[in-house]
């Protein structure tokens, strides 16, 4: 069910050449306020005489329909480390940004994931106070942009007042934006109207689409995580846009029904991230196709064309099935079904399902009526394709050859062009690739010494045995290398020579290559530390 | 498995730098022999297949060049220039007088063609240029073209490399110079002879108007050539049919079984039905001398002419398709002869086409659906970045089309494109996908394809895809009834080429 994403994915990484902005549907996500940001003289803090000019609000007393959100709004700046997926044994770089978020029930802070992935220490402050208050994050879920914090500071959330959820906005609404965004330090406010309510590819994970709302009101970086409201009510947390030189005026929210999603997923304590059922399917519109499958001529019926074997459909549907009906709700011909009388694909209805859950189709194998039931989950092979956070990356250097696993974030930091290396990231999920491969293993980098300096046309390779036997994971290669046999045969997917270490010269090695690069562990099998709950749950 | 960073690119290229070249007095004698110049323009006429709407020929082109007059009423020129024209015409220079003339021999993959014009005693008069093969490293050669009145313009430049590169239709690697030369824009310089003391020593292959680095198509090339022309049957360029990798890294050669500082190429990869494959070459095996020419760790041998070269030199230039080769190998540390008898590949003998020129495309259209081969030709189709723009699935299967499909004797069907109609309506965006069976049928060819349409199952046509959708059905009777509205919409000439 990932076609359309996958598709963007991979128009982003073939034209490199053009800005990203131009090829994705939905442009970056805002990121937060870096530490470049302009360094507007604020007229408060350097010459308190300035302070006579600015516009007394309280004279004019205008209208504020959403009630005092700077009681409920805070400023969230994150201290993040980016995994350097160049250099993975190193800490990576330090990012410091600013992003908004708002208080919501039970002394919870709500805001984008974007805002504080990968972050190392975050704090909060809010209006007329002048403390910055540690906070830490509570749930993050990356896959819909959306995370939970907290402060522990026993007074801080005595003074501010929760926001409450609305519904999605009508068409041409107006609504409010409210932020720290660049051009000054306090609150902003923008306004603008509801444009448009469909789909879009969430570029924080960039793999992951849901339904998001345009709106018209000015967003910039800094807006991240804050809340746009109406009537007093939230009805979507601002999170990404385009950048002026692409397009003006367009900016996404996530509506409510995600953000209810999210809330009552963590519900029991831990993020199970969106399920999906992992098969991809093909609209039935042609007549003659109709009368193959055996359907009648009532415009509904999409065909299953493929089954991911790693996901919750293997086993129970099959190529060529037709999906007629999916929890009851009859499937058109081109994919839709009708919901609380709107139009949607039909993956919407397992959009609003939870881990465990269960969806029923109505099919037609082979012309025979039959009935089946899906449990859902998340299948793990889509999370190659899309951005990982908080995680470290994974990797072993041996003899200063770097092996690292196949992933968009280590695509993303080589700029790899590599046609059999894209098409083995492009059709992972699609062709099975994963159950022969599930790292696919790429000797992405190599520290030059004298053991290695005739490999450099290995590079970009992809392992696929050592010594005879087939390498399927990073950890499969780890011992390999543990075991240390004479000479280390590795051959590579393809038609390329085998690349060969010879153990003794390997060991000699070692220390004077962890010395010259500066190299502090020479292996990380492990996504997570191996103690401590991780961050994200149910990561695979 | 050397990529070159240098653009292919046959045509010369506007040269806006400066108009510093000098004329002619680098080549003294040619201002005086002026109407004995051994150039005639070239005129063509062309037009090239639309492999998007494959019934159908692209808007007519046409190139001025330049050919080098040849012994016994011959004019040489580049295939790139004459490929797949309509119409070819020589010009005396002098005079402008003009006759007709017929491709006798082309070679694709060596970028050479051989015109004889119509009237045999149209090149009377002028005296034919001699071929000199000795060229290297360190000599001037002047590149020759005409100005609009006829007289000489030479430009000169230094040879710098002597080496194996690539040729436009990459196919394999040929001796090539490179020149550094500053030539100037003429209208008529697609194809400029490059000369040695009035002695042809070369043609020019692609220009880089910015380094002003010529490359040229070399003597030895162009001999190989003519004497190729000479038999009836012209066999084109010999290949053996393995990949190698050089023995730099002692830990590689010690794994093949080459102890010290043995040298030699390490072969990994050898092609099924090739002449390496029927002479028993293996994977793994080092071959270090061809003939008697040894060879070295980085693959090259000591070339009396050059020195260090790669060893391919001598499967091409040297060799001939037919020619038994003594290979010496090191196999599992043994020394070995394997005798390989050369042959040349032909484009068909791959599964994805790397050339298919003068000839139309196959293609074969089902109720909408266009069916055709899938060929470098057709990836070409989207320009000089097709490497990057064309679809990169079939870019993929193109690029690794011995690993992907080592029984060779196969092609790719797909179908490209939807063409509009009531047969196919729901499936007008499917393009680019792989047909793995039609009716039940496996297709490895259009031909495969042609018969199994006419086998529906129970009035329906069953195609199925490697991609999404997986399978298409299309009703029998309804294709039929709508074929002639169909080519009258488009205007299809022909639903179908198989030839």
């Amino acid at each position: 069910m990932k076609r359309f994403l996958i598709a963007t994915t991979i128009a982003l990484l073939l034209s490199p050449g053009l800005p990203a902005q131009e090829s994705t549907p939905a442009g970056p996500p805002m990121e937060p306020q870096g530490p470049q940001a302009p360094q507007a003289p604020g007229p408060r803090r350097s010459s308190p005489p300035a302070q006579e000019v600015v516009p007394v609000p309280v004279l004019i007393a205008p209208p504020k329909p959403n009630g005092p959100v700077q009681k409920s709004l805070v400023r969230i700046t994150a201290t993040a480390v980016e995994p350097d997926y160049r250099a993975p044994w190193n800490a990576g770089g330090l990012q410091r940004g600013v992003g908004a978020g708002f208080v919501i029930s039970d002394n919870r802070i709500l805001t984008n994931a974007h805002v504080v992935a990968n972050s190392r220490y975050l704090t909060v402050e809010r209006d007329g106070d002048p403390n910055k208050y540690p906070a830490t994050v509570q749930f993050i879920a990356n896959d819909c942009d959306l995370a939970l914090i907290t402060v522990s500071a026993p007074d801080f959330f005595k003074n501010m007042i929760p926001l409450k959820f609305g519904g999605i906005p009508a068409l041409e609404s107006t609504v409010s934006a409210y932020g720290y965004p660049i051009g000054g330090e306090r609150m902003s406010v923008t306004t603008g109207i509801v444009s448009r309510i469909d789909f879009q590819l969430y570029t924080h994970s960039s793999i992951d689409q849901h339904l998001a709302i345009q709106i018209s009101a000015q967003i910039n970086p800094g807006n991240s995580g804050g809340p746009v409201m109406q009537d007093g009510k939230v009805v979507g947390v601002a999170f990404q846009g385009y950048s002026g030189d692409v397009a003006q005026g367009v900016a996404y929210m996530i509506p409510t029904p995600v953000i209810n999603r999210f809330l009552k997923d963590i519900s029991n304590g831990h993020y199970d991230e969106y399920p999906d059922l992992a098969i991809t399917y093909a609209k039935l519109q042609n007549p003659a196709q109709r009368k193959f499958l055996g359907l009648k001529d009532d415009d509904r019926g999409v065909l299953v064309s493929s089954v991911v074997a790693a996901g919750p459909s293997d086993g129970i549907l099959r190529p060529g099935d037709v999906l007629l009906t999916i929890d009851g709700h009859p499937i058109a011909s081109d994919a839709n079904v009708e919901l609380e009388g709107e139009r949607a694909q039909f993956e919407e209805v397992v959009e609003r399902k939870f881990k465990g859950d269960s969806v029923k189709f109505d099919l037609l194998r082979n012309k025979q009526p039959m009935t089946v039931t899906i449990k859902l989950y998340k299948p793990w092979p889509y999370a190659i394709q899309g951005h990982s956070y908080d995680v470290r990356a994974r990797y072993v250097l041996y003899g200063g050859l770097l092996f690292q696993p196949l992933n968009l974030d280590m695509l993303e930091a080589y700029r790899a062009t590599d046609l059999r290396l894209r098409h083995f990231f492009e059709y992972f999920t699609v062709e099975q690739i994963y159950l022969q491969h599930p790292d696919i293993i790429v000797l992405s980098n190599i520290l030059p010494d004298p053991i290695n300096t005739y490999l450099a046309p290995y590079r970009g390779a992809i392992v696929d045995e050592v010594n005879g036997k087939k390498i399927r994971t990073l950890d499969e290669l780890a011992n390999a290398f543990a075991q240390a046999p004479e000479q280390l045969v590795i051959r590579m997917i393809g038609d390329g020579p085998p690349l060969v270490l010879d153990r003794n010269k390997v060991e000699a090695a070692r220390e004077r290559i962890k010395t010259r690069y500066n190299v502090a562990k020479e292996q990380n099998l492990r996504e997570q530390p191996e103690a401590g709950p991780p961050k994200q749950a149910n990561k695979t | 498995m050397l990529r070159r960073s240098l653009i292919v690119f046959g045509v010369m290229v506007v040269a806006t730098s400066g108009m510093l070249a000098k004329k002619e007095p680098t080549v003294p004698s040619a201002a005086g022999k002026q109407k004995q110049l051994a150039l005639v323009r070239v005129n063509v006429t062309g037009q090239s297949y639309d492999y998007f709407r494959p019934w159908q020929k692209k808007a007519p082109f046409s190139k001025r060049a330049l050919g080098a007059v040849l012994s016994k009423g011959r004019v040489l020129v580049t295939a790139d220039l004459v490929a797949n024209q309509n119409y070819v015409e020589l010009e005396r220079a002098e005079s402008g007088e003009k006759t007709a003339a017929n491709v006798r021999v082309i070679d694709y993959e060596a970028n050479l063609a051989l015109l004889e014009p119509a009237e045999k005693t149209f090149l009377d008069g002028i005296t034919p240029l001699e071929i000199t093969p000795d060229t290297v490293v360190g000599d001037r050669l002047a590149a020759w073209q005409l100005e609009p009145t006829g007289a000489l313009l030479a430009t000169e430049g230094l040879v710098t490399t002597v080496q194996m590169m690539p040729y436009p239709i990459e196919v394999g690697q040929f001796l090539t110079y490179r020149i550094s030369i500053p030539m100037q824009y003429r209208e008529n310089s697609y194809t400029v002879p490059l000369v040695k003391k009035n002695k042809l020593a070369g043609l020019l292959l692609r220009y880089d108007s910015r380094s002003q680095l010529v490359d040229a198509i070399p003597a030895p090339i162009i001999t190989h050539f003519l004497k190729e022309a000479e038999s009836q049957n012209y066999r084109g360029f010999p290949s053996a049919g393995f990949s190698f990798f050089p023995t730099r890294d002692p830990q590689l050669r010690e794994f093949a079984g080459e102890k010290g500082k043995g040298g030699g190429v390490y072969i990994t990869n050898v092609e099924p039905g090739t002449p390496a494959m029927k002479a028993g070459l293996q994977v793994g095996d080092v071959i270090t001398a061809i003939g008697n020419n040894e060879i070295d760790q980085n693959g090259n041998y000591v070339d009396s002419l050059y020195g260090k070269i790669e060893f391919t030199n001598l499967l091409t230039a040297h060799a001939y398709a037919g020619d038994v080769v003594p290979f010496h190998i090191q196999r599992n540390g043994k020394p070995m002869q394997v005798n390989v008898t050369l042959e040349h590949r032909d484009a068909k003998d791959y599964v994805s086409l790397p050339y298919y020129l003068d000839q139309p495309p196959r293609y074969y259209v089902v109720g909408g659906l266009i069916f055709q081969e899938l060929s470098r030709q057709y990836l070409k189709e989207w320009g000089p970045n097709w490497q990057r723009e064309a679809p990169q699935r079939l870019v993929y299967f193109d690029h690794f089309q011995s690993e992907l499909f080592p029984e060779r004797n196969r092609r790719i069907v797909i179908l490209s494109q939807v063409l509009p109609a009531n047969s196919t309506i729901g499936y007008d965006d499917l393009a680019y996908l792989t047909v793995k069976k039609v009716n039940g049928r496996e297709i490895k060819s259009l031909d495969d394809l042609a018969e199994a349409v006419k086998h529906p199952i129970e009035g329906f046509i069953k195609i199925e895809t490697e991609e999404d959708p997986k399978q298409i059905e299309l009703d029998a009777s309804q294709v039929a009834a709508e074929a002639p509205a169909l080519q009258e919409n488009y205007g299809i000439s022909s639903l179908q080429r198989l030839q």
